[in-house]
């Protein structure tokens, strides 16, 4: 099933992304970034996966938040499957028997 | 990935996006060679199959990304040909996941296009690297060689290309090793979100399996490998607390675009230091 907004969204990111691609080739190789337009362009693509989890943050909900708390613990010394596991396992079980 | 490290010219910056920590030239000027082709004793066949050996090993972490991506994204209500179709033809890990935690029913076309642009941002960088190494390749062939730069080919393919340095002439992108690069993480790639698409829609409630975790747990991976230092990590602070501020003030999804602009506008003004 192929709905026509889901199509268009899914085209336009093939669009933006193969533009990111292309550009930096055609029109960087011949002038160099500044500084400061390196650094921005650095810290784009954590601020947004970042801003994008923000929900997470936001909550008050005592097991959401220690279950965060061990996945972010967990996100800085694992690796990504054993890290969705403790994330996973770790708010299911909180959420059965703190609520 | 300690061994794309060797060979650091000082010119070099450090690109970072996932577990990966690559290096990439910036200031390579156009003056600095005679462009010298990929030369292999052997055929192009092998150097093929030497580009698939290469990243197979990396393909094993890749699969489990592109599982929980799909599930997730069936979850949400997109059909196998969608999922297959998006990451098919976008083909940036990053920003799929970015996409699919946004989408809701009917998407956010200018939300989730404008972010998947600037997720993907770091791309201008990387092609700027590869242009020195492609300067034998005809316009068409450069185009589609630019659709498969993904992090993980860009990384090996300029670790190659760089192998073959030599003193006044500048190491070309090898065809036949990036097209079995490229070969092996499209095939993974679209593989694993494609199966996770047709699992997901089956498994039970997310919420409480906790399976609403999952994907909070893969940016935080993908952060961590990102990391580059306390300093450099301000801008994520920001962003994160006017994105919560955000979040909790006004319905919507502003916060991202809201946070996304925040961090952004910090790191513009107070780049500080670099530590790497």
């Amino acid at each position: 099933m192929l709905r026509r907004w889901d199509l268009l969204t899914i085209l336009g990111m093939a669009f933006v992304t193969y533009l990111t691609r292309v550009l930096g080739f055609w029109v960087l190789r011949r002038h160099t970034l500044g500084e400061k337009a390196t650094i921005v362009l650095e810290a784009a693509p954590g601020c947004v996966l970042i801003c994008v989890i923000a929900p997470v943050f936001a909550t008050s909900r005592p097991s959401n938040l220690v279950a965060l708390g061990l996945t972010v613990l967990a996100a800085t010394r694992l690796p990504m499957l054993p890290t969705v596991a403790i994330g996973v396992s770790s708010a299911a079980l909180l959420r059965h028997f703190f609520g | 990935m300690r061994n794309l490290r060797d060979k650091t010219e000082p010119a070099e910056r450090a690109v970072n996006f996932g577990q990966f920590e690559m290096n990439a030239l910036t200031s390579e000027g156009p003056e600095r060679s005679k462009p010298r082709t990929a030369k292999s004793l052997s055929g192009p066949l092998s150097e093929v199959r030497r580009g698939a050996l290469r990243i197979a090993p990396l393909l094993i972490g890749v699969a489990p990304f592109g599982l929980v991506l799909g599930a997730q994204a069936g979850q949400k209500g997109l059909s196998v040909v969608e999922v297959a179709l998006m990451c098919g033809l976008n083909f940036a890990g990053g920003s799929e996941f970015v996409a699919i935690e946004l989408w809701r029913n009917p998407p956010l076309l200018f939300l989730i296009v404008g972010m998947t642009f600037l997720v993907n941002s770091r791309h201008l960088l990387m092609g700027a690297t590869l242009a020195p190494r492609m300067r034998t390749l005809s316009a068409r062939r450069a185009s589609l060689t630019l659709f498969f730069m993904a992090d993980e080919i860009w990384a090996f393919g300029l670790e190659e290309a760089r192998s073959r340095d030599q003193e006044y002439a500048t190491g070309q992108l090898s065809l036949p090793y990036y097209a079995g690069l490229a070969a092996g993480l499209y095939g993974t790639w679209l593989i694993s979100t494609t199966v996770g698409a047709l699992v997901g829609p089956r498994v039970g409630n997310p919420q409480v399996l906790g399976l609403d975790m999952a994907f909070p747990a893969v940016f935080l991976v993908i952060l961590k490998g990102l990391w580059k230092g306390h300093k450099a990590a301000i801008p994520w602070v920001v962003s994160l607390a006017v994105a919560v501020a955000l979040h909790l003030s006004i319905s919507g999804s502003w916060y991202v675009a809201g946070g996304t602009v925040a961090g952004l506008t910090v790191a513009y003004l107070f780049p500080g230091q670099k530590e790497c």
